[in-house]
């Protein structure tokens, strides 16, 4: 159909937009913080070497290393001689953390540093966060057809249960699909990887990134002598955004299956719209049309509870 | 043009994670729905009590963690302390020669004890826990909000284990909680919105405008009290400066919550209500920025909703175009097939009745003399034509039998 295949390419350029802004906020990233990073570094060296040469130390000396060391290590500068993680800002580590700033992760493993850096970050995450939450909302409402609405279809045509169990039934599958896809299986692989994680803390890290929660406790791709740091550090960034569509995915399926069985109404809440994935089938020509009566619906809409919830609504 | 703008949805920032569900109408209603709003307002909106159980709920929720991370966190952090503190009276005594190699050994003590949240300077005996009631109520509030500052984390296995589970539940009770604050502050700011907009009908500002001036007032009302108040706040007592102050209230807003800083993180003395009147703060201030940021999104939505629409409307109009050419190209092409087809008819009949009058075979080719002939022989009939009809027997036409004339007499005067 022309007109999928017309919205499938405007997604598809909004995607490729999308990562330009990611790698255009990671070289700006890189830019700033890098000479800030190199004197710090410098500094800390010059105070050890400042240490060394004490034949005697006191305590106040070493108080004041340790205020140095403490303060460095909050910006992730490693004091330690083999440490190789040479730089925390190379591009593949500014591109990371370019995303965990827009999904709102944000681990802090590695902060701005400097006063330039800092601002940037409040214009790129005000304009970045609503832009991921647009990209993700969009790809989930594509993936639900495929995921939700037609497996459900096949499903109901093919037992004759009612949608209610339909739902139910595909919900718990999807559940069991993704924690085992997105949860154990990378939880797996981290703790291989990751010489100093354990399955469980590989768990836990992969729990506290996809709620983007995001405590920064454990961060992948930062111990000494990783190899192939940068693809692995985009790996993770990827699967952070899969990740999160996975998450998003589960829970409008639960919506689904709550709407289904009532329980939406119940607790006064928005039903899950099916209407406005047809909005993106639309023919172009008929935007024209359809602009009028969206404007005025869309402002009815406003006053009704039954309106959709969330970022969902900016797909309106 | 449309403004979604006017209407900001309210909405939880992280309802991409956690949920979709609870969410409401912060509208700044147009003038013209005025008389629904009221009626309407009660409805949608979540009711008050129902929002001040739910903040209940929450805030029960949060002592309860703070209360389970206390007591699984603290233990683990006094034993930390004490082999810090051991560590550093040896380094102390061997103070003498240090050798890179212990200076290594001491470093790496410290990062180990720095990532278990000790901090190895100043006295212990002053230091205040990271994990009393107050921190781990700050810290739970955190999870849940899916900030997730990091500056405190948990260290234990039990301390991961509950701390999964806790989010599991607790982010999508925050998220109703949020729905239901951001629902109330919605009827309140539109309320007064509403009052401006009426003073502004009466001075017969259109209704664009109107939108406009009520979406810069929403966004500097809000940023005035949630941004700029508490970063001068956060100025004042953390220390920071302007830039870091507001960096980390939009830090903490979006939910990123990077910890470099952190209200309430460091080690001065605070006022005991300081921590909770900053969480209060910041659920509040996620329900303004979750707004502010649908906004920006609606922003984005219309922009290529209105690029999709123009270059709809130019294919549109070129369709339209095409088809008129192509019409008007048949049309064209019909007339002008058709003016040929009655030209060939007529040059026929002609043939016809010259050959006729002639004598000829009809089907004998004319003769560019014959065709002359036939050319002035219909010219002059038709002018002669009138003039022949007030003569009355006398017809005599150019070499037209008597017959003949009168028969074509009576073709013109049927014509006539």
């Amino acid at each position: 159909m022309p007109s999928n295949c017309r919205s499938g390419i405007m997604v598809f350029i909004f995607f490729v937009f999308y990562l330009t802004y990611l790698f255009v906020g990671a070289l700006i990233f890189s830019s700033i913080e890098r000479p800030e990073e190199i004197r710090l570094k410098d500094e800390l060296r010059l105070l050890k070497n400042n240490f060394l040469n004490h034949s005697c130390v006191n305590s106040t000396s070493l108080e004041k290393f340790l205020e140095h060391v403490l303060s460095a290590n909050k910006y992730g500068v490693s004091v330690l001689k083999n440490a190789s993680v040479s730089t925390n800002w190379d591009f593949a580590s500014s591109v990371f953390f370019a995303s965990t700033l827009i999904t709102t992760v944000g681990y802090g493993h590695t902060t701005p540093l400097s006063d330039g850096g800092k601002a940037f970050s409040i214009v790129f995450a005000l304009l970045g966060v609503p832009f991921t939450m647009l990209v993700l909302t969009a790809s989930v409402q594509r993936l639900m057809h495929l995921f939700t609405y037609w497996p459900m279809g096949v499903c109901q045509l093919r037992t004759g249960w009612s949608s209610k169990t339909v739902g139910t039934v595909h919900f718990v599958l999807l559940l069991v699909l993704v924690v085992v896809c997105f949860f154990m299986v990378p939880a797996a692989i981290f703790s291989a990887i990751e010489q100093t994680w354990t399955f469980l803390d590989s768990f836990y890290f992969c729990f506290i990134s996809l709620c983007t929660i995001g405590l920064g406790d454990y961060v992948p791709g930062e111990q000494a002598g990783q190899t192939l740091r940068p693809l692995y550090k985009i790996t993770v960034m990827v699967y952070l955004f899969v990740g999160l569509m996975a998450m998003l995915l589960v829970l409008r399926s639960l919506h689904k299956a709550a709407d289904l069985h009532g329980l939406t109404s119940l607790f006064h809440l928005p039903k899950c719209d099916e209407e406005e994935e047809e909005e993106d089938q639309e023919p172009i020509i008929d935007s024209l049309e359809s602009s009028e009566p969206d404007r005025a619906g869309l402002d009815h809409k406003q006053l009704t509870a039954d309106t959709q919830p969330s970022y969902n609504s900016i797909n309106r | 043009v449309f403004f979604p703008v006017a209407a900001p949805d309210l909405l939880d920032p992280k309802s991409a994670t956690h949920n979709s569900k609870p969410r409401l109408s912060f509208s700044i209603k147009p003038i013209v729905l005025n008389s629904y709003e009221d009626s309407d307002s009660f409805t949608t909106v979540m009711k008050w009590k129902k929002v001040s159980a739910i903040f209940l709920l929450v805030v029960l929720y949060l002592i309860i963690g703070a209360t389970v991370f206390k007591a699984l966190e603290q233990p683990h952090e006094s034993s930390q302390k004490l082999a810090i503190l051991d560590g550093k009276l040896e380094f102390l005594s061997s103070h003498s020669c240090v050798n890179s190699t212990e200076l290594e050994e001491l470093v790496q003590q410290v990062v180990a004890a720095l990532r278990a949240g000790v901090n190895p300077s100043g006295n212990y005996s002053n230091q205040t826990s990271i994990w009393d009631l107050s921190s781990s109520f700050f810290f739970a509030g955190t999870v849940i909000t899916t900030i997730g500052f990091g500056n405190i984390s948990p260290h234990t296995r039990g301390g991961r284990i509950f701390c999964i589970i806790y989010a599991l539940l607790g982010i999508p009770l925050f998220g109703f909680l949020l729905a239901g604050v951001g629902d109330q502050l919605g009827t309140i700011f539109g309320k007064g919105i509403a009052k401006v907009e009426d003073i502004f009908v009466k001075w017969n500002v259109s209704q664009t405008k109107i939108r406009v001036i009520s979406t810069v007032l929403f966004i500097l009302f809000g940023c005035l009290l949630f941004v700029a108040i508490p970063a001068i706040i956060f100025q004042h007592i953390e220390g920071w400066s302007t830039l870091e102050s507001i960096y980390f209230v939009v830090i903490t807003l979006t939910t990123i919550g990077f910890g470099d800083f952190v209200a309430g993180g460091s080690e001065t003395e605070y006022l005991d209500f300081y921590k909770p009147v900053v969480w209060f703060w910041i659920l509040v201030g996620l329900a303004y920025f979750a707004a502010v940021l649908s906004m920006i999104g609606d922003w984005f939505r219309v922009i290529s909703k209105k690029t999709k629409e123009e270059v709809g409307e130019f294919r549109a109009h070129a369709a339209e175009w095409t088809a008129n050419v192509s019409a008007e190209f048949k049309e064209t092409r019909r007339r002008l097939s058709v003016d040929i087809y009655d030209k060939l008819q007529r040059a026929a009949s002609i043939k016809r009745k010259l050959s006729a009058e002639l004598g000829l075979n009809p089907n004998q080719e004319l003769t560019p003399g014959m065709r002359t002939l036939s050319v002035n022989f219909t010219d002059e009939r038709e002018r002669d034509a009138p003039q022949t009809l007030t003569k009355n027997d006398n017809l005599y036409l150019n070499g037209l039998s008597a017959q003949y004339a009168s028969e074509e007499i009576a073709v013109i005067e049927h014509i006539k």
